[in-house]
């Protein structure tokens, strides 16, 4: 869970699809019908012809390039830059502040993500279906208020009643509100990993 | 209470993949394409060699290559990007969904691995049968639960009951989706443990 930007994750990906299947369609078409191949021979020729012209139009003053070739570097390196900006708008949103507290001309109180993270480990310590839990945070993006959601993750030991967990760690948030003051976005997963497979099965009672 | 606490948002962006694996690739492959561009095009204006090809010979190519190309070649590669390009719409519009359900809860979002809830139903049933830990397995789809019961020779086991005890198991994870159970009990038995 976190920041990730899905709906734009999908919609590129959507636009890269089509680009490259109208693309494969025209060379489909080109290479099966006659008239689309001459088509595009005299197309290509023109705007051929049409680039040169233009890059002669507008020489650099040393004569050599074009201010045409510039603009063109111009415009691949910012389209680069939008790519490491879809790339670098993977993930995010972590956070270590659980909650906030500005009080009045005193500081304002933050609760981290250790102190969660240290009562969640104390109150399933003597759990026997639980075999490991971590706490992480993550911002929620367009929540009202800038409440952070926290996740709190559980390898169950194999066999475990996912209920009996959710029922365990339901009362252990509602004893977190208790702390904290107030209700906040939670994230409850209950995971099967490798300590799963390799402890020993919750024994039939 | 359930708006501010985001539970149906979070358990949807849960079950479901953010694709950002295949953004990730994308991103920087089209990246990587746009820096070479830009590159090979500041090398050709400043005179300098190509590293791979000069962008004004690659243009006028593509420009002829409908003319030059043999058509077959030319229907092959179309095919071969027309295949990439639905990939990656299938990528875009499909649900990927993970395998993982969500269980019923008003306080929280509370989503469990397949495995676990296979690894539950296969002790229920397993109680029901009276049967040792490995007579019984469990696979959960998105909508099915099927429990495979290989009895021990000689001791029936009772289907119906198997799957009464299962459904009670699934019924206190309150799933909002309806899951169908299926039990079957093997013919063959095993020796008895």
């Amino acid at each position: 869970m976190s920041g990730t930007h899905r709906g734009l994750n999908r919609f590129l990906l959507a636009l890269t699809g089509l680009m490259l299947l109208a693309a494969g369609a025209l060379a489909v078409a080109a290479g099966t019908l006659p008239g689309v191949a001459a088509h595009w021979a005299a197309t290509g020729r023109d705007a051929w012809g049409r680039t040169r012209d233009l890059l002669a139009a507008a020489p650099l003053p040393d004569g050599t390039a074009s201010w045409w070739t510039v603009a063109a570097v111009g415009v691949l390196l910012l389209g680069a830059a939008l790519m490491f900006g879809w790339l670098a708008s993977q993930g995010g949103g972590r956070t270590n502040v659980v909650g906030e507290t500005p009080d009045a001309g005193q500081g304002t109180t933050t609760v981290e993500t250790g102190l969660v993270s240290r009562l969640v480990a104390e109150a399933l310590a003597g759990n026997r279906l639980v075999l490991a839990a971590s706490v992480t945070a993550w911002r929620v993006r367009g929540a009202a208020r800038k409440q952070p959601a926290v996740r709190i993750s559980i390898q169950a030991r194999q066999g475990a009643c996912p209920r009996e967990l959710a029922d365990t760690v339901e009362q252990l948030v509602a004893g977190l509100d208790r702390l904290l003051g107030h209700p906040f976005p939670v994230l409850v997963r209950i995971t099967a990993g490798t300590r799963t497979r390799l402890a020993r099965p919750d024994r039939a009672r | 209470m359930s708006g501010k606490l985001h539970i149906s948002r979070t358990v949807r962006r849960e079950l479901h993949s953010s694709r950002a694996a295949a953004s990730a690739a994308t991103a920087t492959a089209a990246a990587g394409l746009l820096l070479w561009l830009a590159l090979e095009t500041a090398l050709s204006a400043a005179g300098q060699q190509p590293l791979i090809v000069r962008p004004l010979d690659a243009g006028r190519w593509l420009a002829g290559t409908a003319d030059s190309a043999a058509p077959s070649l030319l229907t092959a590669a179309g095919a071969g990007l027309g295949l990439a390009g639905l990939l990656f719409l299938v990528l875009a519009v499909a649900p990927g969904r993970r395998p993982r359900h969500a269980l019923g809860s008003a306080r929280a979002a509370i989503v469990a691995d397949h495995e676990v809830i296979a690894a539950a139903i296969s002790r229920a049933a397993r109680r029901q049968a009276g049967v040792a830990p490995g007579q019984v397995s469990t696979t959960v789809g998105t909508r099915t639960v099927n429990v495979t019961v290989h009895p021990t020779s000689g001791i029936p086991v009772d289907a119906d009951a198997v799957k009464a005890a299962v459904d009670v198991e699934l019924g206190t994870y309150a799933l909002p989706r309806r899951m169908r159970s299926s039990i079957r009990v093997s013919t063959k038995g095993v020796v008895g443990q």
